[in-house]
C-alpha cells in the first residue's frame, strides 16, 4: 500500500539507517587514531518487508590469516627479545671486549695472567713481578666469580620474569573468558559485538607476547586457545597456568617448569615444549643459554685449578692438592685433577690460595717455589727444594700447562680438547655469537612484526580517507531523505489548507 | 408523501455521513496505534416505495467494514519481544478471564511474573518446548499456555555428545615400548600429546577431561596406532609438580576408577582414522554396560555425583595422523553450566529462545499464529483484538512461516493501516455529503413551508 503515511515511514527508516551508519563512521574515525587494536566496522543494511531500510547488523573487517601471522610474529619477537636482553646483560658485565684496557672477560683476564707469569718467569727473583702475577691471578678468579654472579642473577631475573609472565597470562585468560562469554551471548542475541571482538583480539595480542598461541573459532564466535605446542590454554574455561618461582640460583639449581593444564611446557623434560613468546625466551635463557655459559666458566675454573695443582714432591704418596687456584670446597676434595663432569659451580668458588696472596698475608714467591698446599711445617709440595731465587722450572711448567691442550666437558658445547686460553677465547666467541644470533633474530622478528602489523592494519584497520568519503555520501543521502520528509510535509500542508484547517 | 420522505431520506443521509465521520475520526485517532486496521463505512440505498409514477425516498443504510486483512507497514522497534506479522495470521492472546482472541498488535513486554503482555493487557499464548526441545507444536487452542520468558531462568545441561578433532603428529616418536603409558596411571607416565575438554554433569558442574594421546605404533608397523586415555582433571595427583600422574584412585562420590576411557585409535596409510578399540573394562566397570562398538566415536563415562549413568559420546571421526603439528581444530560438547537468562530471541518461525549469559540458547516456546476463514468478518473488540463469529469461522492454529502463514518479525511492529491523507480526503467527502443532505432537508423544509404559506 503506497500512501503518504508509508512514504513518511520509509523516509524515517532511511534517516535511522543513515544515523546508524554515521555513528559507525564516527566510531571508525575515533578508532583510526586509537592506539588499541581497532578493526573497521561496517553496517549491513537490507530492505525491510515494507520497503524501508533496515539495519541488520554491524560487522567488523576480519582477516584471520593476517591476524594469525601477527600473533606468530609477536610471539617470535617477544621470545627473541627476551633472550637477547638476557644475553646482552651477561655480555655487558664482561666489559668492552674490543678494548684491551677495560676488558673483564675471562679470556682477557687469563691472557693478562699468562703475561704476568711470563714476566715473572723472566725475572724469578723479582718480588714485584711475583706480586703482580698473583694480583693477575686474583683478578682472574674474581672475574670468574663475578661472571658467575652475573649469569646466576640473569637466571634469577629470568625466573622472576617468568613468574610475572605467568601471572599476566592468567589475568589475560580470565579477561578472555569474560569477553568470550559476552561475545557468544551477543552473537545469539544479534547485538553489536564488534567492539567486544576487538577487545578479545587485543587480549590475544597481549597473550601472544607472553606465550606462543594458536586459536580455533567455533559456533557463535566461541574461541579456544592452545599453546603453539598444542596444550589447551582455554576451551569453555581458562586452564590453570602455574609456576613455582625459585628466588636464588646457583650453578647447580634447576628452575621449575611452567605448567599449563598439567603439562610442563618448559624445561628439558617437557613432552610438549612451547617455542615462542616471552615465556619460551626466558625459559631458554634460564635453562639453556645461561646454563651453557656457566658450564663454560666452570670448565675454565676447573681447568685453572687442575693446571695449578701441586703434586707430592717427596714421593710419600700424598694426593695432589690445589695450588695457586683453590675453591671453597677444597678441603673436602679428594680428587685432583677434578674430572670435567664434576666442575659445576667452580667458577663461583674459585679463589687464590691465601698462602700465596700478599694481600691476605701470604708469600707471592710460593708461585715460583711451590708449596702453596703445604700444611704448616711440612714441605711436601715444595718444588724449589734448594730455595734458589733463580728457580724457573715450576713457572715454566705452569706457563706450558696454560697453553697445552687438555680435555673439557661437552656441557660447555664448544671445544672438548683445547688449551685453556683457546677454550676461554672460544667461550667468549660463543657468547658473542649467541648474542649476535639472537640480536639478529630479534631484529628480524621485529621487522617481521612491523610488516605483519602494517598488513593487519591495512587489511582490517580504518582509513580516514575512506571514512571521510563515506561521511560525505551519508550527508548527501541524509539531505535527500530529509528533503523527502519535507516534501511529504508540504503535501500534508497543501491538504490541510484545502480543508481550511 | 414524497416530500416528507425526501426529508427523511436526507436525515438518513446526514446520519450515514455522521457514521462515516465517526469512523474517520476513529481512524485518525488510531493513526499511530500498533496493529490497528482502518474502518470504512459502506453505504447502500434503501428503497421503500418506488413506482413508475412516484418516488418516495427511502434513504441510505450504513454498514461498517474493517479491512483486517490489510498489511500495515512494519516499523523498527528496539525490544526483541516487539513482534510483527508479515502476511497472514494473528497472534493468539488471552484476556484476564481466559478468553482467546486474535490480534496483530505485537508490542509485547514481560510483566512482573515474566509473561508477555501487549499494550492492551492481553497475554501472548504459545506452546511450551522445554520438555524435549521439540519445535513442532500440537495444533489447537487448548494446548496453549501463556508465554513466560523467565520460565527457565537458571538452566544446566549435561554433556551427552561432543566432538574432538585433532591432528596427531605422525612425526612423534613411538612410545610403544614404554612401561609407563598413561593407561597405567603410573607416576611420571609418558605421553606424546595432551589436550583437555570441558564437559558438564547433570547439575552443571564442569568436569574437565584430561585427554592423553600417545603414539604406540609398533616398530616397523604400517598401521599407526595411538593410545587414547581420558582422566578427570579433578583427580590429578598432587605428589608431583610436573605431572598429573598418578590420578587419585580414591575418586569422587561415584566410586568410579580414575581412568574414564582407554583405547586405541588406528589410522590408515593416508592418516585418516580407521577405527577405535576400547581396551580394558573401565567403561563396563563404571557403568555396568559394555562400550558401544562404533568405528569412530567412543563412549566416555562422565563422573557424575547424581546418579552415575552419564555417558559422553565423543565423535573422533575427524582425527588425522599426518606429518604436522599437534593441533586441535574442534573440541565441543553440548553441555552447559547453570547460567542466567540474558535475553530472549524470536525467530521468523515463532520460536522464542532464551539466551544465557554463557552464550548458549534454549528454545522455550513456539509462538503459533491463528487465522480464520474470513478475516475481514472478525468482530473487533477494544484493545485491537478480534473475536470470531459465525461469519468469520473458527480459529485455525498453525506455525509461522509454514502453510500460508506469515512470518513473525522480532524487533518490528506493524503500524496502523490508517493513511491520514485518505482519511482527510474522506472527511471532506463526508462533510460535503452532509452539507448536500442538509440542503435537501432545507429544500424539503422550504417547500413544505411554501405549501403551508399557500394555505394562508
Amino acid at each position: 500500500m503506497v500512501s503518504l503515511t508509508s512514504a513518511s515511514t520509509i523516509a524515517q527508516s532511511a534517516l535511522q539507517a543513515i544515523a546508524a551508519q554515521t555513528s559507525v563512521v564516527s566510531r571508525n574515525i575515533a578508532g583510526a587514531s586509537s592506539t588499541n587494536y581497532y578493526s573497521e566496522k561496517s553496517v549491513n543494511i537490507v530492505t525491510s518487508g515494507s520497503g524501508g531500510a533496515q539495519v541488520l547488523s554491524v560487522t567488523n573487517a576480519q582477516n584471520n590469516a593476517l591476524f594469525n601471522s601477527y600473533l606468530n610474529a609477536n610471539s617470535a619477537n617477544s621470545m627473541q627479545s627476551a633472550l637477547s636482553s638476557g644475553l646482552t646483560q651477561i655480555a655487558q658485565t664482561l666489559g668492552d671486549t674490543t678494548s684491551t684496557t677495560n676488558d673483564t672477560s675471562p679470556s682477557a683476564l687469563l691472557s693478562n695472567f699468562s703475561n704476568a707469569l711470563q714476566t715473572y718467569e723472566a725475572s724469578p727473583a723479582d718480588t714485584t713481578a711475583a706480586s703482580s702475577a698473583v694480583r693477575a691471578a686474583s683478578a682472574l678468579a674474581s672475574g670468574l666469580n663475578s661472571a658467575t654472579d652475573t649469569v646466576q642473577s640473569v637466571r634469577e631475573q629470568a625466573d622472576a620474569s617468568m613468574a610475572t609472565s605467568v601471572a599476566t597470562i592468567n589475568t589475560l585468560l580470565a579477561q578472555f573468558q569474560s569477553l568470550n562469554n559476552q561475545i557468544k551471548t551477543g552473537t545469539v542475541m544479534g547485538s553489536d559485538i564488534t567492539d567486544l571482538l576487538d577487545s578479545r583480539d587485543s587480549v590475544l595480542q597481549q597473550l601472544s607476547a607472553q606465550i606462543g598461541i594458536t586459536t580455533t573459532t567455533g559456533a557463535n564466535h566461541d574461541m579456544s586457545i592452545a599453546t603453539d605446542s598444542g596444550v589447551t590454554l582455554f576451551q569453555e574455561t581458562a586452564r590453570t597456568v602455574s609456576f613455582a618461582p625459585t628466588t636464588t640460583y646457583t650453578a647447580s639449581t634447576t628452575g621449575n617448569a611452567v605448567m599449563v593444564d598439567g603439562v610442563p611446557v618448559t624445561g628439558a623434560g617437557s613432552p610438549m615444549p612451547i617455542t615462542s613468546g616471552a615465556l619460551a625466551g626466558l625459559a631458554t635463557l634460564r635453562d639453556t643459554t645461561a646454563v651453557t655459559y656457566q658450564n663454560q666458566l666452570d670448565q675454565i675454573a676447573g681447568g685453572l685449578i687442575n693446571d695449578f695443582a701441586e703434586t707430592d714432591q717427596t714421593g710419600s704418596g700424598a694426593p695432589a692438592e690445589p695450588g695457586l687456584f683453590t675453591y671453597s670446597g677444597a678441603a673436602n676434595s679428594s680428587s685432583i685433577p677434578i674430572s670435567t663432569s664434576n666442575m659445576t659451580g667452580l667458577a663461583g668458588e674459585i679463589q687464590v690460595a691465601a698462602s700465596v696472596d700478599p694481600t691476605q698475608g701470604g708469600n707471592a714467591s710460593l708461585l715460583r717455589d711451590g708449596g702453596i698446599a703445604n700444611t704448616s711445617g711440612s714441605s711436601t709440595y715444595t718444588y724449589n727444594t734448594s730455595g734458589a731465587a733463580s728457580y724457573t722450572t715450576r713457572l715454566q711448567s705452569l706457563i706450558t700447562s696454560i697453553s697445552q691442550a687438555q680435555t673439557f666437558g661437552s656441557s660447555g658445547q664448544i671445544l672438548t680438547s683445547a688449551s685453556l686460553s683457546d677454550y676461554a677465547n672460544a667461550s667468549l666467541g660463543w657468547l658473542d655469537a649467541q648474542q649476535q644470533t639472537t640480536s639478529n633474530a630479534a631484529a628480524y622478528q621485529s621487522t617481521l612484526l612491523g610488516s605483519a602489523t602494517t598488513a593487519l592494519s591495512n587489511g582490517t584497520g580504518t582509513s580516514l580517507d575512506t571514512e571521510m568519503s563515506k561521511m560525505l555520501d551519508l550527508e548527501n543521502t541524509y539531505s535527500a531523505s530529509a528533503k523527502l520528509m519535507t516534501t511529504i510535509n508540504d503535501m500534508y500542508t497543501a491538504l490541510f489548507s484545502d480543508l481550511n484547517l | 408523501m414524497s416530500l416528507l420522505s425526501s426529508m427523511y431520506g436526507a436525515v438518513s443521509g446526514m446520519s450515514a455521513q455522521s457514521n462515516s465521520l465517526s469512523a474517520i475520526s476513529d481512524n485518525i485517532t488510531n493513526a499511530s496505534t500498533v496493529g490497528y486496521k482502518d474502518a470504512s463505512t459502506e453505504f447502500s440505498d434503501l428503497l421503500t416505495n418506488v413506482g413508475k409514477n412516484a418516488y418516495s425516498s427511502g434513504g441510505v443504510k450504513t454498514s461498517v467494514q474493517y479491512d483486517v486483512a490489510q498489511q500495515g507497514v512494519l516499523e523498527a522497534a528496539s525490544s526483541t519481544t516487539d513482534l510483527a506479522i508479515q502476511n497472514n495470521g494473528f497472534f493468539l492472546v488471552n484476556d484476564a478471564s481466559g478468553g482467546t482472541y486474535l490480534t496483530r498488535a505485537g508490542a509485547f513486554t514481560a510483566n512482573a511474573d515474566g509473561t508477555l503482555t501487549n499494550a492492551a493487557g492481553f497475554t501472548l499464548m504459545g506452546y511450551s518446548l522445554t520438555a524435549d526441545n521439540a519445535t513442532t507444536p500440537a495444533d489447537g487452542v487448548p494446548g496453549l499456555i501463556p508465554v513466560n520468558v523467565t520460565a527457565e531462568s537458571l538452566q544446566a545441561t549435561a554433556s551427552t555428545t561432543g566432538t574432538l578433532t585433532a591432528n596427531l603428529p605422525s612425526t612423534a616418536s613411538s612410545l610403544a615400548t614404554s612401561t609407563t603409558l598413561p593407561s597405567t596411571n603410573a607416576s611420571g607416565a609418558t605421553y606424546s600429546e595432551k589436550t583437555s575438554l570441558v564437559t558438564y554433569d547433570s547439575l552443571g558442574n564442569p568436569v574437565t577431561l584430561d585427554i592423553y594421546l600417545t603414539n604406540t605404533t609398533a616398530s616397523g608397523s604400517t598401521t599407526p596406532t595411538w593410545e587414547m586415555d581420558i582422566y578427570n582433571a579433578a583427580d590429578a595427583g598432587t605428589s608431583s609438580t610436573t605431572s598429573s600422574f598418578p590420578y587419585s584412585t580414591s575418586n569422587a562420590a561415584d566410586g568410579d576408577t580414575p581412568l574414564l576411557y582407554s583405547g586405541t585409535l588406528s589410522f590408515n596409510s593416508t592418516g585418516a582414522l580407521t577405527g577405535t578399540a576400547a581396551s580394558g573394562t573401565t567403561y563396563t566397570t563404571n557403568l555396568g554396560t559394555s562400550q558401544p562398538s562404533t568405528a569412530t566415536s567412543i563412549a566416555v563415562d562422565i563422573p557424575n555425583t547424581v546418579g552415575d549413568t552419564q555417558t559422553l559420546t565423543l565423535d573422533l571421526s575427524g582425527m588425522t595422523q599426518l606429518a604436522s603439528n599437534f593441533n586441535v581444530t574442534a573440541h565441543t560438547t553440548n553441555g552447559q553450566a547453570p547460567s542466567s537468562v540474558t535475553g530472549v530471541t524470536v525467530n521468523t518461525g515463532g520460536i522464542l529462545a532464551a539466551t544465557y549469559a554463557n552464550g548458549t540458547t534454549k528454545n522455550l516456546f513456539q509462538i503459533p499464529l491463528g487465522t480464520v476463514a474470513s478475516v475481514n468478518q472478525l468482530t473487533p473488540l477494544t484493545g485491537n483484538v478480534y473475536t470470531t463469529n459465525s461469519e468469520s469461522g473458527i480459529i485455525n492454529v498453525g506455525t509461522a512461516n509454514e502453510n500460508g502463514y506469515g512470518t513473525i518479525n522480532s524487533q518490528e511492529l506493524e503500524s496502523s493501516t490508517v493513511d491520514i491523507a485518505t482519511e482527510l480526503t474522506n472527511m471532506i467527502v463526508a462533510q460535503r455529503g452532509y452539507e448536500a443532505n442538509s440542503k435537501v432537508f432545507q429544500t424539503g423544509s422550504d417547500l413544505l413551508s411554501m405549501l403551508n404559506n399557500t394555505l394562508k
